[in-house]
C-alpha cells in the first residue's frame, strides 16, 4: 500500500517473524523478543550475544541470565532490577554494563524473556 | 463561612464552611466517607454521588452543607457493613446488579429512598427514582430487579438465604455473587480517586484547545505564583523518553514541540488542592502556533496533506484481504447490493474518572525507592513497562485500585504517565483526579469507520462475495490502531460463509481524539457494515431475513475470510432458537401497523461470530497450594466489573473441591501476579481461565504422584507447592500482508440479536422496545454474570446505534454524550445455548465484547423494516432517520 511506513509494522510487537537461530526456526516478536521462551537454548544465547557485540558470555553473565529464567518461569513475569540485584548479589551498575542494551533489552532478550505483552 | 449542625449516619456532627461547599466534598475530603462517589463534575448528572437528607435523595455534589442545619443525611456506609448488611444491599448482590460497583452506592441510596416511601413499587416508580443514576455496565435491567428483590425482604415475603444459590447445587453453572460485590455495595470498595495518601498533592493539566499547532512558547511563571502551587511541569521536566508507547512511540506524556488534537496535555500543576491546581492552569500561558487540523481520513488522506506524525505518513497503516475472485463473484452474481455506511467515534464512557496516584515508597538496604503507581490499568505489567521507559524510571509497582468500568479505555495508560512524572519530580505523593471533561481529553475513543461495500449472492439465495474499503479514523495517536484494523479483518465475515473476499483496510492520523480499544474493537463497526448489507440483499432477494442469515451460516470446514477453518461453528442452533421470538415480533408488528399510526414497529436481526484468543495470545498464571488446604491464585488478571473474580474463584473452587472462601485470589499487584495480559479481548476466562486450569491441573497431578493430600503432604514429599499453567493459541503470526490470510482466533462465541423497535415517523424518533439475545458461550461459569454482560452491552450497542457520539471540542460530560439513562432502557431477553468449547476451560469461552457486536445492525435493521428508512451513518439520530425516510419516499 502506498504510503504505509512499513516501521510500524515490522516493529509491531504483536507481529511475529521468524528466523533461523542457532540451526532452528525461532519466533521473535517485532521488538526482537523471544515469542516463546521455551524456544530459547544457550546456543541461540550465544549467537544473539554476538550480535549484540559480546564475542562470548562470560560466567558472570551466564549466572544473570540463569536467573532471569529462573525468575520467569517460578513467577510469570519478569524481575525488576532490585529483584534481579537481590538474586545475583550483582549492582546494577555492574549489570547495566555487561549486557549492550542494559537489563531490560539486552539481557531480557537474551535469557529468552518474552515481551510481557498479550492482545489478542 | 456557616456554622451548620447535623447528623450523619447517626451521628452529630459540627461543622463550619464555606457556603460554596457541597455534601459530597464534605464526605469525602473531610469525613473520608468515600461511599458516595464523583463522576461528573459536580454537575448532578450521574447520581454516583446519592445520598439520603431528611428522607430523600439528593445528589450530594449539588447539596450545600451550609443548608443542612438539622438535617439527618445517611450515606451508603451508614446503611451496612460487609458483615451486616442492609437488605438492599444483598438484594443488589443477589440479583446481579453489581459490576464495576462505581454507580452503586448512589443507586442503593436512591433504592432505599424509594423503598422507605413505596415498598412496592412498580417498573415506573422504579425507573422514576433512579433516573438521575447513571450505569454503564449492567444495562439497568438487574438494577431494577435488584430493587424489585430489595421490596420482597422489606415487605418480608423472602430473606436473602432463601435467595442465596445453595453450595449443594455445585460450583460451575450457578449464580454465586461475585466475591467483590458485598464490598462495593457497602461502599467500601476503595476506587483510586478514594484511596488516602498522607501529604498527597493535587495535580491538574493544561490541554490544548487547538486540534493541531505548533508550540512556540510556554510560559509557567504567573502559574507557579498562584496560591498553593509546588511546580509547573512541562516536557522538558520528565526525565524518560516522554513517550507512552503502546506499539510506536507516538504519544507524548506532556506535548513538547505540537499538539495533535483538541485536549493533548501539555503542562501540569502540582499545589496543595485540586481547586488550586485547576486555577493555575488557568494562568500557564501557551503560545501556539495553529496548523491546518484535519478531523477525518478524507482532509487527513487529501493531496498535499500535512503530515501529522513526523515518523509516519497520515495513511500510518493498511492491510488488504483477499481470497477468491470477489469481482468476478459479483459479477455473476443474481443480486448484488451496493452501498456506504459509517459508525461514529464514541468514549467508551466508564463512569470512574480517570484517576491515579503515585508515590515513592522508600528501598530497603539502600535500595532505590520504588515508584508506586495505583490507577486503573487492566494490564499492569504492560503498563509498568511502558511507564518505565516514558518517565525513565525502572524501579515502578503498579497497583490496580478498584476500576470503575473499561470498556476498551483502560487498555491504554492515560493519567498514569502525568502521576507518575510529577511523583518523580516534584518529589511529592501525588493524587491526579481529573475531571470528567478531562477525562475525556486524556482517553482514546472507539475508531469512526468510513465503509463502502457491495456484497452478491446466487439465485438460490447463498452468499458469492463480499467486498469492503474501509478507513478507520485513527486521530492523534496510534496506539493500537493496526490491531484494531486487524481485527475488523479477523472477523470480517462474521457468521457467514463468503467463497470470495475482496478487502482493503486502512488507518488514518488525523487531528481528532486519539483512538484506541472499545468492546469490540474493530468488529463491532465492520460488522455493522456486514448485518446491514446482508439484511439489505435478503430484501432485495425477497428472502427473510433470518432464513437467509441460516442459509449461508458458515460450517466447521469451511473457510473464514482468513481462510482458518473453525473446529466448532454452533451458529444455526441460535438461529433456530431466535426463531419463535423473531416470529411472535413479527406477527406482533405487523398487527400494530396495521392501525395505519404515524409509530411504526419493526424487527431486526444482527449476528455476529467473536473471535476469541488471538493469534500468539498466551496467558501464564500461578496457583499456590496453602497451608491450610486452601488455593492461592496469582495472575494479573484485572476485573473492571465483568466478573472475573467468579470465573477464577468458581472454577478454582470446582477443580480443587474447596469452598469458594479458600481460593485466594492475588491479582492487583505487579509485584506478586503473573504477566498475563490485558483484560481485554473477552479473552480472560478463556485465556486466563484456561491457564489456571493448567496450573491446577499440574498441581493435583503432583498431588496424586505422592499420594499427597495436604500442603504439608505435598512438601513432605519434595513437591513444590507453587505450580505455573499456561494457555496459548499456538497459531502466530500475522496476516499476510498482500492476502490477509493468516492465523486466527482459536474460538468463537456466537449470537443473534433481535430488535423491536417503534418509528415516530413524524419526529423520527426511535424507541427500542425489546431486545432478545441468543448466545453461546460455550459452557456457563456463573449464569447471572454472562446474562449482566449481553444486558449491558446490548444498551451499550443500542446507545452506540442511536444516540452516542463524541464530538471533538463539543462533547464535555454525559449530557452532550448522550448516556443512555434508566429512561432509555428497554426489555431484555437473554437465551442461552451451551456447546461446550474443544479448548476452552472446562468449555467455557468469552462474552463480555460479543454481546455489543450484533446490537446496532439489528436495531439498523428493524427501524429500516419498521418504515423503509435505512439509516447508514451511525447513530441514527431523529433527524437521519427523518432524511432516510425522505429519500424513501423521493
Amino acid at each position: 500500500m502506498e504510503g504505509v511506513n512499513q516501521d510500524s509494522q515490522d516493529n509491531d510487537p504483536y507481529r511475529q517473524k521468524v528466523r533461523m537461530l542457532a540451526g532452528r526456526e525461532i519466533p521473535f516478536d517485532g521488538e526482537g523478543f523471544f515469542w516463546d521462551p521455551h524456544q530459547w537454548s544457550e546456543e541461540a544465547a550465544e549467537v544473539l550475544a554476538k550480535e549484540g557485540g559480546l564475542t562470548e558470555l562470560s560466567e558472570t553473565q551466564w549466572m544473570i541470565l540463569r536467573f532471569l529464567r529462573e525468575y520467569y518461569f517460578q513467577n510469570g513475569r519478569a524481575p525488576l532490577n532490585r529483584q534481579i540485584k537481590q538474586g545475583t548479589g550483582i549492582s546494577l551498575m555492574e549489570m547495566e554494563a555487561l549486557f549492550p542494551g542494559g537489563i531490560k533489552y539486552g539481557a531480557r532478550r537474551l535469557a529468552g524473556l518474552p515481551n510481557p505483552k498479550t492482545c489478542s | 463561612m456557616r456554622k451548620v449542625t447535623f447528623r450523619i449516619n447517626g451521628s452529630s456532627h459540627q461543622f463550619i464552611v464555606d457556603t460554596d461547599r457541597v455534601l459530597l466534598d464534605l464526605l469525602r475530603k473531610d469525613l473520608r466517607l468515600t461511599g458516595a462517589k464523583q463522576s461528573c463534575d459536580r454537575k448532578g448528572q450521574c447520581g454516583a454521588c446519592t445520598v439520603i437528607v431528611n428522607g430523600k435523595a439528593v445528589r450530594s455534589c449539588l447539596t450545600k452543607v451550609a443548608n443542612l442545619d438539622g438535617a439527618e443525611v445517611i450515606t451508603v456506609e451508614g446503611l451496612g457493613t460487609p458483615q451486616n448488611p442492609h437488605l438492599i444491599q444483598e438484594a443488589y448482590v443477589l440479583s446481579g446488579a453489581i459490576q464495576c460497583g462505581f454507580c452503586t452506592p448512589g443507586m442503593i441510596m436512591a433504592t432505599k429512598a424509594l423503598l422507605d416511601e413505596n415498598p412496592n413499587p412498580s417498573v415506573d416508580d422504579i425507573k422514576k427514582a433512579l433516573r438521575r443514576n447513571l450505569c454503564r455496565c449492567t444495562g439497568y435491567k438487574k438494577i431494577i430487579e435488584a430493587v424489585q428483590l430489595a421490596g420482597r425482604f422489606l415487605r418480608g415475603e423472602l430473606t436473602p438465604d432463601q435467595v442465596r444459590p445453595d453450595p449443594s447445587q455445585g460450583l460451575i453453572g450457578v449464580s454465586y455473587p461475585r466475591p467483590s460485590a458485598m464490598i462495593k455495595a457497602c461502599g467500601v470498595a476503595e476506587f483510586t480517586a478514594d484511596i488516602h495518601v498522607a501529604g498527597a498533592a493535587e495535580l491538574a493539566a493544561v490541554h490544548s484547545p487547538h486540534a493541531h499547532a505548533l508550540i512556540k512558547a510556554i510560559d509557567t511563571s504567573a502559574a507557579e505564583k498562584m496560591p498553593g502551587v509546588i511546580g509547573v511541569m512541562t516536557a522538558k521536566d520528565i526525565k524518560g523518553t516522554n513517550r507512552l508507547k503502546f506499539i510506536v512511540p507516538d504519544r507524548p506524556i506532556l506535548c513538547d514541540t505540537k499538539v495533535r488534537y483538541i485536549g493533548d496535555p501539555v503542562a501540569a500543576i502540582l499545589a496543595e488542592t485540586r481547586e488550586e491546581a485547576v486555577a493555575a492552569t488557568q494562568a500557564v500561558k501557551v503560545e501556539y502556533e495553529p496548523l491546518h487540523a484535519m478531523m477525518t481520513p478524507e482532509e487527513a488522506l487529501a493531496e498535499g496533506a500535512l503530515q501529522i506524525d513526523p515518523e509516519r505518513p497520515n495513511l500510518c497503516y493498511s492491510q488488504p484481504q483477499i481470497r477468491g475472485d470477489a469481482e468476478a463473484a459479483l459479477a455473476q452474481s443474481a443480486a448484488v447490493v451496493e452501498t456506504d455506511l459509517s459508525t461514529q467515534t464514541v468514549h467508551q464512557a466508564a463512569l470512574e474518572p480517570e484517576a491515579c496516584v503515585a508515590y515513592m515508597e522508600e528501598g530497603d538496604d539502600g535500595d532505590l525507592p520504588t515508584l508506586v503507581v495505583i490507577g486503573r490499568s487492566i494490564n499492569i505489567h504492560f503498563h509498568m513497562g511502558m511507564l518505565q521507559d516514558g518517565v525513565g524510571y525502572e524501579n515502578i509497582r503498579y497497583e490496580e485500585a478498584y476500576s470503575g468500568g473499561q470498556f476498551g479505555i483502560k487498555l491504554e495508560i492515560t493519567s498514569e504517565g502525568l502521576a507518575a512524572a510529577a511523583a518523580l519530580h516534584f518529589k511529592r505523593p501525588v493524587r491526579y483526579i481529573p475531571g470528567l471533561t478531562e477525562s475525556m481529553w486524556l482517553t482514546s475513543k472507539r475508531h469512526a469507520f468510513d465503509m463502502k461495500v457491495r456484497i452478491g449472492a446466487d439465485a438460490q439465495g447463498k452468499l458469492t462475495a463480499y467486498a469492503i474499503d474501509f478507513t478507520a479514523n485513527g486521530g492523534a495517536y496510534y496506539s493500537n490502531s493496526n490491531v484494531i484494523v486487524n481485527r475488523a479483518l479477523l472477523m470480517l465475515s462474521g457468521s457467514y460463509y463468503i467463497p470470495a473476499i475482496k478487502a482493503t483496510a486502512r488507518l488514518a492520523y488525523t487531528n481528532s481524539v486519539w483512538t484506541s480499544a472499545a468492546r469490540g474493537a474493530g468488529p463491532p463497526q465492520a460488522n455493522y457494515a456486514l448485518e446491514c448489507a446482508v439484511d439489505m440483499l435478503a430484501e432485495k432477494m425477497g428472502i427473510d431475513p433470518l432464513e437467509f442469515r441460516l442459509r449461508n451460516s458458515l460450517k466447521t470446514g469451511l473457510p473464514k475470510s482468513t481462510g482458518r477453518t473453525a473446529e466448532q461453528w454452533p451458529f444455526p442452533e441460535l438461529m433456530e432458537v431466535i426463531r419463535p421470538p423473531y416470529d411472535r415480533a413479527c406477527k406482533e408488528a405487523k398487527g400494530f401497523n396495521r392501525k395505519g399510526d404515524v409509530i411504526k414497529r419493526g424487527v431486526g436481526l444482527g449476528t455476529g461470530a467473536f473471535g476469541i484468543g488471538g493469534p500468539g495470545d498466551t496467558a501464564n498464571v500461578a496457583v499456590e497450594l496453602d497451608p491450610d488446604g486452601g488455593l492461592t491464585v496469582f495472575a494479573a488478571m484485572a476485573d473492571p466489573g465483568e466478573g472475573n473474580d467468579s470465573m477464577l474463584t468458581q472454577i478454582a473452587a470446582h477443580l480443587m473441591e474447596l469452598p469458594m472462601d479458600k481460593i485466594r485470589l492475588v491479582t492487583r499487584t505487579t509485584e506478586r501476579t503473573t504477566a498475563t495480559g490485558p483484560a481485554a479481548g473477552s479473552r480472560i476466562t478463556y485465556m486466563v481461565g484456561g491457564a489456571m486450569v493448567d496450573a491446577i491441573n499440574q498441581l493435583k497431578a503432583a498431588m496424586a504422584g505422592v499420594n499427597a493430600r495436604t500442603h504439608e503432604q505435598l512438601c513432605a514429599a519434595g513437591k513444590p507447592a507453587r505450580y505455573m499453567g499456561t494457555k496459548k493459541n499456538e497459531e502466530v503470526g500475522p496476516l499476510d500482508p498482500q492476502t490477509g490470510q493468516g492465523p486466527s482466533f482459536e474460538s468463537q462465541v456466537h449470537a443473534v440479536q433481535l430488535a423491536e423497535v417503534e418509528v415516530n415517523t413524524r419526529t423520527g424518533e426511535v424507541r427500542v422496545i425489546k431486545m432478545t439475545t441468543a448466545v453461546d458461550a460455550g459452557r456457563v461459569i456463573n449464569p447471572k454474570n454472562l446474562e449482566g454482560q449481553l444486558e449491558g452491552g446490548m444498551d451499550m450497542g443500542v446507545g452506540f446505534a442511536l444516540r452516542e457520539k463524541y464530538i471533538d471540542g463539543q462533547t464535555k460530560d454525559w449530557v452532550s454524550f448522550k448516556f443512555p439513562t434508566i429512561d432509555h432502557s428497554f426489555e431484555m431477553e437473554t437465551i442461552i445455548r451451551e456447546t461446550p468449547r474443544i479448548k476452552g476451560p472446562l468449555g467455557a469461552t468469552g462474552v463480555g465484547e460479543m454481546t455489543l457486536v450484533p446490537t446496532a445492525p439489528a436495531v439498523m435493521n428493524a427501524i429500516a423494516n419498521a418504515c423503509g428508512a435505512r439509516v447508514r451513518h451511525l447513530p441514527a439520530t431523529p433527524d437521519k432517520v427523518l432524511a432516510a425516510l425522505a429519500e424513501v419516499k423521493r
